[in-house]
């Protein structure tokens, strides 16, 4: 094992690739910032620039935008209630009331001191746990799958702030729709009442934008003033930095969380950012303090989507199983390079894959450093006037949806859902539940399906599986256990 | 029970009605699709039907319990005057019409110059100087770093080829 790490140091001990590795993490930053413009997408639209780089080049520049990708998304996400990046998403519940406090330098120290050691222990645990997590993580099969999408749905409905009815409702809606476009088993077009644009499916980025972007801009206008609600800053970043090891449970709670589900292929870092978030609040001692900026409502989210991105590469790199977006997108740039992923590659290109795990681990510290250095003017912003700002944020947002695959549908789609989130958000509906539906929905139905399939139309077999039976008896624990609650007497009073 | 408490309500009972209704034509519509394909829509149709029955039960309980008043976390975007609700609301929609007829650059213009001035912005010069950078900016950003052509609309589309200004 030290040989190994010793030849990755070799490897990526370079000038030319530290440089590729500050383009990436810039970019990625740059990017994150940007509602709808995240990771995957610059990742994607720099695929081509790869093909004359080294590998080790290519893929280190890639995953360090992703790396970036993840550190910026999380500064919309404190500074303005946007999230640039959907896996940071939870980040804006706990991050956005703390800027509103004057506290913004406060909150994104508490992210980058989380997103630091998560992914150092993410790298950590995708190089010494390829191998056999990758095989267990095989033992999962449709039916498991299923009930994990339904768990993931559930957790977040139940954990939302507001009724649990009103969660699972928007939970359904985005699953609904998700069935939109060309059915994956059969072919057959549902929904689509002739329009082109609606065979592939509704977009996630505009449905994102509008439901998160446009919801909270309007909210912006109305109230008016500046996001910093005394027009100051106060504390330092230091300050956060530190105290995020002051809850260490939730940091190593939530990294475990994170990196468990980066394993699971489909799963992705914006479900692990929000089951950690729920996980957090259940487990808290002070789960009121939660949503009106509590420091472990940013560490929870922050630590399992930064541990997510690397774990989610032990099924891409060792079985070829992309776990989201961007290892779909890295084993593209494998590929492209004239390599196939899968064991084998271990064996016969071990300078590559530990120099990559290597320039992953120098990475995390570089986009921290980098964040670290950018943050005090990205902390302005809460003190700018939002008559000036709205406009600005207008602008770029729906420049998002639009720049995502260059489709002016994209534009309405997002306004469609901006307006119709603000009126449901006004009303204690979680969207939050809508977006993990929409983007949960093509796994729990694929997997649905594929589990009917391999069972011959048994619909037992969601319940005769031991694993699969379990993740559905915690659901409905889940779902219930509020009421019983309080029908005992043991607390927990209704949030409205 | 106040006039803003009744449109509350309205309001709520209306999103219900068309969550319900949503999810209603979820169901019936899949009645032409193969069984297969049809299965998985009908099992979540069927269950926002009830879930969103759950909801309007709820809320004709909280509505009977709090005597027709707004629930305390939910009543802060009420009190707002009409201008600025209609500046909040139609910002989105006008930008996204003269995007499409106006093309980017036009559209970002108007919305740098209009929203700030509806919302009782004074500052005219820093206003205009805003305006120009950022405008300036994206109109750079998008196509050379992103690789984003700005579209120019219907009406620039319509424009550039009757003035055959288009190259190629």
């Amino acid at each position: 094992m030290l040989d190994h790490l010793i030849l990755g140091l070799t490897a990526v001990l370079h000038l030319k690739q530290f440089m590729f590795m500050i383009a990436g993490t810039v970019i990625g930053l740059w990017v994150g910032v940007l509602p709808g413009l995240g990771g995957p997408v610059a990742m994607a639209i720099l695929i081509p620039f790869t093909f004359s780089m080294d590998p080790l080049s290519a893929l280190l520049m890639l995953a360090s935008i992703s790396v970036g990708a993840a550190f910026g998304g999380s500064v919309t996400s404190i500074l303005l209630n946007i999230p640039g990046e959907a896996s940071s998403a939870a980040t804006a519940y706990d991050g956005y009331p703390m800027a509103q406090q004057g506290k913004a330098k406060v909150a994104m120290g508490l992210s980058a001191g989380a997103s630091l050691a998560a992914a150092i222990v993410g790298v950590m645990i995708l190089m010494f746990a390829s191998g056999p997590v990758a095989k267990a993580a095989l033992a999962f099969s449709p039916a498991e799958y299923f009930a994990l999408a339904i768990l993931g749905l559930t957790v977040v409905s139940v954990a939302a702030l507001g009724s649990t009815v009103k969660g699972l409702a928007m939970g359904a809606l985005g699953l609904a729709l998700s069935l939109i476009g060309i059915d994956s088993i059969l072919g057959a077009e549902r929904y689509t009442f002739g329009f082109v644009y609606l065979l592939d499916g509704i977009s996630f980025v505009p449905v994102m934008v509008g439901l998160f972007a446009i919801t909270e801009l309007i909210s912006m206008i109305l109230e008016g003033g500046t996001i910093a609600k005394a027009g100051k800053l106060e504390g330092s970043l230091w300050d956060g930095f530190r105290d995020t090891f002051r809850y260490p449970f939730t940091l190593i709670q939530s990294t475990a969380v994170g990196a468990f589900l980066g394993m699971i292929p489909g799963i992705g870092a914006t479900a692990a950012n929000f089951l950690a978030y729920s996980v957090a609040q259940r487990s808290s001692k002070h789960p009121e303090r939660f949503g009106k900026g509590a420091p472990e409502g940013i560490i929870a989210p922050e630590a399992s989507n930064n541990s997510c991105i690397p774990t989610s590469l032990i099924p891409a790199l060792t079985l070829g199983i992309p776990g989201g977006a961007t290892s779909a997108i890295l084993l593209v740039a494998v590929t492209l390079q004239g390599l196939r992923p899968g064991p084998m590659l271990f064996t016969s290109n071990p300078e590559l894959i530990w120099g990559f795990f290597m320039g992953l681990l120098i990475g995390a510290v570089m986009a921290t450093i980098l964040y670290l250095i950018m943050i005090p003017w990205f902390a302005l912003i809460t003190i700018v006037r939002i008559e000036l700002m709205a406009p600005m944020l207008l602008i770029v947002t729906l420049f998002g949806a639009y720049a995502n695959e260059r489709n002016m549908m994209d534009v309405f789609v997002a306004i469609f859902f901006g307006l119709f989130g603000y009126f449901l958000r006004r009303h204690g509906y979680p969207l939050i539940s809508l977006v993990i539906g929409l983007i949960l929905g093509k796994l729990a139905e694929g997997s649905f399906h594929q589990a009917l399939m391999i069972s011959d139309h048994d619909y037992a077999v969601f319940i005769l599986r031991p694993l699969s039976a379990g993740i559905f008896a915690l659901c409905l624990v889940l779902v219930l256990w509020p009421g019983v609650k309080r029908r005992l007497g043991l607390g927990g009073a209704e949030v409205t | 029970m106040s006039t803003d408490s009744r449109g509350y309500w309205r309001e709520e009972f209306s999103l219900i009605a068309l969550l319900l209704l949503f999810f209603i034509a979820i169901v019936a519509l899949s009645y032409h699709i193969p069984f297969d394909a049809r299965l998985f829509p009908l099992l979540i149709g069927s269950a926002g039907i009830l879930l969103t029955l759950g909801i309007s039960v709820e809320q004709v309980r909280r509505r009977g319990a709090r005597d027709g008043s707004i629930p305390r976390n939910e009543e802060h975007v009420v009190s707002v005057d009409w201008p600025r609700y209609a500046t909040a609301l139609l910002s989105a929609p006008i930008f996204g019409l003269l995007f499409w007829l106006f093309g980017f650059i036009i559209a970002s213009f108007a919305a740098m110059l209009l929203i700030p001035t509806l919302m009782g912005y004074a500052n005219r010069r820093r206003l205009l100087v805003t305006a120009v950078i950022t405008v300036a900016v994206l109109a750079v950003i998008a196509p050379y770093l992103l690789n984003v052509e700005l579209p120019q609309g219907v009406v620039g589309d319509w424009l550039i080829d009757k003035l055959a200004l288009r190259a190629g």
